[in-house]
């Protein structure tokens, strides 16, 4: 690692002032994707604006079925929010499962979704819930901000403040994590809303996390594991590494589907 | 091989086993290694019945109606351990001699340090080294310390490998104590005015047998380094060397069974039974032993399941440098081990010792593969089956 100067933001447009004084800054949250970055030195920032400790960035906010999830909320706060997981329980189990005990106890919902990791949990989540990320500029709905591979529509000094979204009816969520890392090798959330079903793919796609258009036909019939027996995907656009080929992924696509759907009908 | 030569021979992978045992010993292999000594069925039997192998297919029953694959696998194993009698590894071109050697040094009052050239790294030599010493002069084990690793200090000596720490470094601490022990004695008997033949050891104390005479260890320690009163000609202190060159490689041997359902949607494979019989030659601390034994099984079933090393093609980067791509056996990739062991003494050298330290590993990835390779109804399955190469494996198989 190169040496940084680190800062402590005490609000959002103390962050923003720091990340504009300095050189080449980037925001820092939970650290879990960026500081490893840097240890490998594929990222060597001059600054470091920590949004951690920013107190409009913390804590989960429900009222009725609108949940409001600060940017800077852990992993492990989400899984363990009583009151979240009485209107949304697949959103609960989705961070308990992120990865180990170290890494949810400092990794956040902003900085996963700002990372954009093709195989991260929440952009699946975010996608199928039809959540809005909202910055300190503006809103932007799920669809318009996972934009490709660690790409999204973010600008370089805007903060990710909140993610809302309005709680389904029913949705789950089924991950097969990779072995090693314990990221989605392929990860799959359904929805199920008052305006249909929404299904999102993490961990598979060649670009990062998409809705999949076949399984969200079957469910609509009928949301139900047994709609998608003998449905299959396309092995085409999906992403193949050392972990997966294709192939694979296609195949555990549909298996992950169905086990989100059964979790989803509980 | 023997897996698959029962399955096309439609006989039971154990009797096919059973039927090609070593059963007289020594027995000369035709690539040098001469078993000295071995009893294979126990360990078969005692694997057999601690994993029910009797009841498996009623299991698998079971878990077929739960949606799962169930498959059953054994290996027996034997291995060259102890290395190495010298001239045998110098006549297939090494360039040392894998002797062993010890020296124990009994302080003035009476502690005793022993330095070995096998060093620990987490094998726990100095508690197993300790309690031979300690057992050998019937004193405190916390009086007794193992110096190793330390070049300042060690004398030249040859290592920890090759499950050979027991059977060749103790073998040389065996030795340095006889000589110890044998000075010991002769200093007993002049203190107190005995045959040398007569002194026996026991509880710390020098006694000569019969009588009520006795010095205590410590005493003679002290008398050994005052040098007040020791038989003629005699030199001072108690301090004795030793090296020892096996004549014979040792031969750990055993049986381990596997049990795993795979699961038919996504290829992955849990472990569900895992049981390990080894023949370790007499055995110095089973707990030790019982760890040495773990460990390698979690090592054997990364190596079968998890751990791949993988190269970029184009660029020869290795692509599988971090724990966030390479997998290294995780605590919940593991069940809980079902061991035991049974001993059938080395004759080779003086404590009876084969060694246990990579046995774990040795035997588990067979017995995982063929406990895969039979739930899914295919031989071909390479290492590490990986979830993506047990479900494809199954898809070639079912399409057949
Ligand atoms: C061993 C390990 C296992 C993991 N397993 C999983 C897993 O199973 N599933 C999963 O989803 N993730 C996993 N992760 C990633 C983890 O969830 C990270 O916490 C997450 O990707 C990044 O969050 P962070 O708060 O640590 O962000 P940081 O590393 O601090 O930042 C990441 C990026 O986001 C930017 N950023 C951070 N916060 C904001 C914000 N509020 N506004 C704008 N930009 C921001 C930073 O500038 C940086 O570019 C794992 C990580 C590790 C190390």
């Amino acid at each position: 690692m190169y040496s940084t100067n680190y800062h402590r933001a005490s609000s959002v447009a103390d962050a923003v002032k720091l990340l504009k004084k300095a050189d080449d800054g980037k925001f820092v949250s939970g650290g879990m994707t960026l500081i490893p970055a840097m240890k490998t030195r594929l990222a060597a920032p001059s600054d470091l604006v920590d949004l951690r400790h920013v107190p409009e960035l913390k804590g989960v906010k429900i009222s009725g079925k609108t949940v409001t999830i600060g940017a800077a909320t852990t992993h492990a706060e989400v899984a363990a929010n009583a009151k979240l997981a009485s209107v949304c329980p697949a959103i609960c189990n989705l961070a308990a499962h992120i990865g180990d005990p170290h890494v949810r106890h400092m990794g956040t919902i902003g900085g996963s979704v700002a990372n954009n990791d093709p195989a991260a949990d929440y952009p699946a989540a975010l996608l199928a819930l039809g959540a809005t990320i909202v910055t300190n500029k503006r809103e932007i709905a799920a669809d318009k901000f996972f934009t490709g591979l660690f790409e999204t529509a973010l600008k370089d000094d805007e903060v990710i403040t909140a993610v809302t979204f309005t709680a389904p009816a029913k949705c789950g969520y089924a991950k097969f994590p990779n072995p090693a890392s314990r990221y989605a090798m392929t990860g799959v959330f359904v929805a199920k809303a008052k305006d249909g079903v929404r299904v999102a793919v993490t961990g598979a796609g060649e670009d990062g996390v998409f809705r999949s258009k076949e399984i969200e036909a079957a469910l609509s019939k009928k949301f139900d594991a047994s709609a998608l027996e003998g449905v299959s995907v396309s092995a085409g656009t999906l992403m193949s590494d050392i972990h997966a080929n294709a192939e694979y992924r296609a195949n555990l696509v549909v298996v992950m589907a169905k086990r989100a759907v059964a979790s989803a009908n509980g | 091989m023997v897996e698959t030569a029962a399955r096309e021979l439609g006989v039971s992978p154990a009797e096919l086993r059973r039927k090609n045992f070593i059963r007289e010993f020594p027995y000369q292999t035709p690539v040098i290694m001469a078993y000295d000594a071995g009893d294979y069925e126990t360990s078969l039997e005692a694997a057999m019945k601690e994993a029910d192998y009797a009841g498996f297919e009623k299991r698998r029953e079971k878990a077929k109606k739960q949606g799962k694959l169930r498959g059953i696998g054994m290996s027996c194993y034997i291995e060259a351990c102890g290395i190495a009698p010298s001239a045998a590894v110098g006549s297939l071109g090494a360039g040392v001699g894998l002797w062993e050697s010890a020296e124990v040094r009994v302080n003035a009052v009476g502690t005793i340090e022993v330095l070995t050239g096998s060093h620990s790294h987490g094998q726990g030599h100095e508690t197993t080294f300790s309690q031979i010493v300690a057992d050998r002069f019937g004193v405190p084990i916390d009086s007794v310390s193992i110096v190793h690793g330390d070049t300042d200090k060690v004398q030249m000596g040859m290592g920890t490998y090759g499950s050979r720490s027991g059977a060749v470094g103790m073998s040389a601490v065996v030795k340095a104590l006889d000589k110890v022990e044998a000075k010991a004695k002769k200093i007993a008997a002049h203190l107190m005015e005995a045959d040398e033949g007569d002194i026996v050891i026991e509880n710390g104390e020098l006694k000569v047998a019969g009588t009520d005479k006795s010095v205590p260890w410590f005493q003679l320690a002290l008398a050994a380094y005052t040098a007040h009163n020791l038989p003629d000609g005699m030199e001072p202190g108690l301090k004795e060397g030793a090296f020892y060159d096996p004549t014979n490689f040792t031969f750990p041997a055993g049986c381990y069974i596997c049990e795993v359902e795979v699961d038919p949607d996504t290829g992955e494979t849990e472990i569900v039974q895992f049981v390990a019989a080894d023949d370790f030659g007499n055995i110095i601390n089973p707990m030790i032993v019982e760890g040495q034994v773990h460990g390698g099984i979690a090592q054997g079933i990364g190596q079968a399941l998890l751990e791949g090393a993988h190269y970029d093609p184009a660029s020869g980067q290795l692509l599988t440098a971090s724990y966030m791509d390479y997998t290294m056996p995780r605590a919940d990739d593991l069940p809980s081990f079902k061991v035991s062991t049974s001993n059938t003494p080395c004759p080779g050298n003086p404590l009876g010792i084969k060694g246990c330290g990579e046995a774990g590993a040795i035997g588990s990835p067979p017995a995982v593969i063929n406990a895969i390779t039979n739930a899914i109804g295919n031989n071909d399955l390479a290492m590490p089956a990986t979830a993506q190469k047990v479900w494809s494996a199954l898809k070639a198989a079912t399409k057949h």
